[in-house]
């Protein structure tokens, strides 16, 4: 469905040195630096998939994303989107795809949600029968009830991002990129929309990359991940796979009927916290039998989880690992 | 909160600056959408050519006259420009304006300065203009009283103070209102009419010459533009003068109370 | 094509209901219009003063108000049409939200230049229709039948050149970061259309007739109206036009290319 290889997409900066001096020189003569915001990344999308994109902020997640939906152009490499090459922009191709932005809005802001549908309607040759059927799903999916007659100004950030969403499907795109979509929302909305999203994801077959700043949107959603980092790609295989290979330990969280000290813990592996009556503890990955056995034999355990280590955690040391390679072999 | 102010100013003064020279493809744009004088310059010549043009007072207007005249009105034009009531509905619209208030220093101040920080740019773009206003014989239409010449900083002050805080009043009616842009559109057009900046005012009907002498916008560009070419002598200014800090004075008092109401009812519904 | 007619009954929809949702704005709209339309004819009455003034050589008082009643149409044309959609782009340029019509499939040129009509505008059709009736009941006779319809086709090339001129200055928006003073720069040149091109000298009358072709766009036809423009000035500014237009299609496109190889 989505062939990437060696993308590469390098900008032009104006440079703009700070002082009275540089701003007055830069009246005559300005200079340029290159930034390589995509440096060479390869890989293939099956149709279906749901992808996440992962990376800190301008690693180049965005820039890839605007380059399949063909708003950017690459400098090199070949993209094709369903047999399309997306920097064409033909008519066909922009209508088998949606890009959502969760920063920007579509929506007529003065005007009500349905006006917008409507809009779009018109622009995507929709027929009307499969206009009216898939805003009734939509709406079901998504319960907006009245909120499409309400004008967009006056609707709460969730709601308008509901109806950015509807917006964005009324021409049932088959391929969904979706840039933070849930930016901004609070928890409750994060799930209704990554909800929503794997839910038109299975029932319309349509393929889905996404980019998030909450791992657990991307927990959630995509059983595949991409780590982008600073233009190139550090990672691309199934989220569990990543965190073993970057954490292989395991979090084991001990809750005791009586407080325990740490040095009680400590033999068991490297303690994480031990805070009254519960101890987190730092285990690898085979080792996690032993050591549950040996707790509950040693100590008064009431309960026992064992869990992977926060994706926060995970992402922060990956990135932190892939800096530090970058400055070794710099130096 | 005053003090504070005062003493960000210099700042505040070079931040401005060094903007106005990043966005030099905008200023130039600007200069060009203000050339109108220089298209009338050429109207009014070619009207003038054959017979001289007798304004309501009995002046006769030959070609010379109207070119230093407009010459004189495009310099007046770029030094007492001001723009802080498009900023204003701008950040209103898109609710950047609570930055600016988060900072501490009078947002007022902060307008005033971005737009007083532009003026060396357009005082060099204006050079070439006073250069041929000196060189040429135009200069015999300006005015020959040294005394009228020191008055001319005090009304070309006065029309900056009128321009920017109409624009300020009118900006901040954009706190209670959404088509207050528009209502800048009216003072523009009005101002085209009624400053001199399209014809000298004695050229009008006399009733709209009569009129003109109560309005704001004579005093904006009109006055600074006769003490330069000499209608006035030094004790005919005075009173003028007068009556542009009296409209100076009336819309800084106005526009502070606005901007007070609309800011109180800015923080009560948050825009 | 039918597709397209469509869409542009949805975006007229679209501006009507904007229109209706701010009343205030719509009454505030009508006084401006009306407004403007009165200072368009002021500094002309100021320039032939009561028939006092020679005024501008070669044309008469009526003349001149026949380029006046073009000056009043395509104003209109140009506040009710054109600068709106203008500055629709001008802020889906600061909003960054440009990326959404690019991503639709239907001609970018045609989505942004019919987003937004400021329908107050249809007024100016009905106060040029005055001005010329006054117009010609100065010159002391009705225009002929074959140069109104000159005039008219005109009028159609006129509306072109405006639109074309409006989207070289959107290409232009794509390449200026601060781009609030493009509407302005549009309007403060357009107005120099109100006199009749005679009055500037050579060198802007050369400017104003093939760079910036104010000229063809109210001169020209006050001229066919009143009967004196050469059937070669005619065709000319038809073929002119067509040229203007292809070069301005063809900036669009460049700007475009611009803007998604740039990267916004």
């Amino acid at each position: 469905m989505i062939e990437v290889q060696q993308l590469t997409k390098h900008y032009r900066v104006h440079k703009r040195p700070p002082g009275l001096a540089a701003a007055l020189k830069s009246l005559f003569k300005r200079e340029y630096t290159a930034v390589k915001a995509v440096d060479g990344i390869t890989f293939d999308i099956k149709a279906g998939e749901r992808v996440g994109f992962l990376g800190p902020n301008g690693a180049g997640k965005t820039t890839t994303l605007k380059t399949l939906a063909g708003l950017l152009h690459p400098s090199s490499g070949q993209v094709r989107v369903d047999g399309h090459v997306p920097q064409k922009r033909e008519a066909e191709y922009l209508k088998k795809i949606m890009l959502v932005m969760g920063q920007k809005q579509q929506l007529l802001w003065d005007l009500p949600p349905a006006e917008t549908f409507e809009m779009n309607r018109a622009i995507y040759d929709v027929p009307r029968a499969d206009f009216t059927r898939r805003m009734k799903e939509l709406g079901d999916l998504l319960e907006l009830g009245e909120l499409v007659n309400k004008p967009t100004r006056q609707l709460s950030l969730g709601e308008r991002m509901k109806c950015e969403l509807a917006a964005a499907l009324v021409h049932g795109p088959k391929v969904l990129f979706l840039d933070e979509p849930t930016i901004g929302l609070d928890v409750s909305m994060q799930v209704v929309m990554r909800d929503f999203i794997r839910r038109y994801n299975e029932q319309y077959g349509a393929t889905l990359i996404l980019t998030s700043h909450y791992m657990d949107d991307v927990a959630a959603l995509c059983p595949r991940v991409i780590v982008i980092d600073k233009g190139t790609l550090s990672f691309d295989g199934k989220l569990d796979d990543l965190v073993q290979k970057v954490r292989p330990e395991k979090r084991v969280t001990l809750r005791f009927s009586q407080p325990v000290t740490r040095e009680q813990v400590s033999p068991l592996g490297q303690v994480v916290t031990c805070e009254g009556a519960q101890a987190v503890l730092q285990v690898s990955h085979d080792q996690v039998n032993s050591v549950v056995g040996r707790a509950l034999a040693t100590l008064p355990v009431m309960d026992l989880n064992v869990e992977n280590p926060p994706l926060e955690e995970v992402m922060s040391e990956l990135f932190a690992r892939s800096r530090a390679n970058r400055e070794e072999q710099a130096a | 909160m005053i003090g504070r102010s005062l003493r960000a100013l210099p700042a505040l003064v070079r931040v401005g600056f060094v903007e106005s020279l990043a966005y030099r493809t905008e200023m130039i744009i600007w200069v060009f959408s203000t050339t109108m004088p220089l298209v009338m310059m050429t109207l009014w010549t070619a009207v003038a050519r054959s017979v001289p043009v007798v304004g309501g007072g009995g002046k006769s207007w030959g070609t010379t006259a109207f070119v230093s005249y407009f010459l004189s009105v495009f310099i007046v034009r770029q030094l007492i420009s001001g723009w802080a009531g498009w900023e204003m509905y701008y950040e209103v619209r898109q609710g950047t304006l609570a930055m600016r208030l988060l900072r501490p220093i009078h947002p007022l101040l902060s307008y005033g300065v971005g737009n007083l920080a532009a003026l060396p740019l357009r005082a060099a773009v204006t050079l070439p203009v006073i250069v041929v206003l000196f060189a040429t014989n135009a200069r015999d239409h300006l005015s020959h009283d040294w005394h009228v010449w020191l008055l001319f900083p005090f009304a070309l002050v006065g029309g900056w103070v009128i321009t920017f805080f109409a624009n300020v009043a009118i900006g901040a009616l954009s706190l209670f209102m959404e088509s207050s842009v528009k209502l800048m559109d009216v003072w523009l057009a009005a101002f085209f009419v009624f400053s001199g900046y399209l014809f000298p005012l004695d050229l009008f009907p006399d009733w709209l010459t009569a009129a003109a002498k109560w309005l704001p916008f004579r005093y904006q560009i009109g006055l600074p533009v006769e003490l330069m070419t000499g209608v006035h002598t030094w004790e005919s200014a005075l009173p003028l003068l007068a009556k542009q800090w009296a409209w100076a004075a009336a819309l800084i008092v106005a526009s502070l109370a606005i901007w007070n109401r609309g800011l109180a009812r800015f923080q009560a519904f948050g825009g | 094509m039918g597709r397209y007619l469509g869409l542009l009954s949805r975006q007229l929809r679209t501006s009507a209901l904007l229109a209706a949702q701010y009343r205030w704005d719509f009454v505030v709209d009508g006084v401006v219009s009306l407004f403007f339309m009165a200072t368009a004819i002021v500094p002309l009455f100021v320039v032939y003063g009561d028939a006092s003034r020679p005024g501008i050589p070669g044309w008469s008082f009526g003349e001149a108000l026949v380029v006046t009643g073009w000056f009043i149409l395509l104003q209109g044309v140009l506040d009710g049409a054109v600068n709106p959609g203008l500055q629709a782009v001008i802020d889906h340029i600061r909003k960054g939200t440009l990326d959404f019509v690019l991503l639709k499939p239907a001609d970018a040129q045609f989505l942004v230049s019919t987003a937004r009509f400021q329908l107050w505008r249809v007024t100016s059709v009905v106060v040029a229709l005055v001005v010329f009736v006054i117009a010609f009941s100065r010159v002391g006779r009705a225009p002929a039948v074959l140069d109104v319809a000159a005039s008219l086709v005109l009028l159609v090339s006129a509306t072109l050149l405006l639109y074309s001129l409006w989207i070289l200055i959107v290409s232009a928006a794509f390449f200026v970061v601060k781009v609030d003073n493009l509407t302005y720069l549009f309007s403060s040149i357009f107005d120099a259309a109100r006199w009749p091109s005679s009055v500037f000298p050579n060198v802007l009358r050369f400017v104003f007739t093939f760079v910036v072709p104010l000229a063809l766009m109210t001169t020209f036809p006050a001229e066919a109206m009143l009967g004196r423009l050469e059937s070669s000035a005619l065709v000319g500014s038809l073929l002119g036009t067509l040229v203007f237009a292809a070069i301005a299609r063809w900036t669009w496109l460049k700007a475009i290319g611009h803007y998604t190889s740039a990267g916004g």
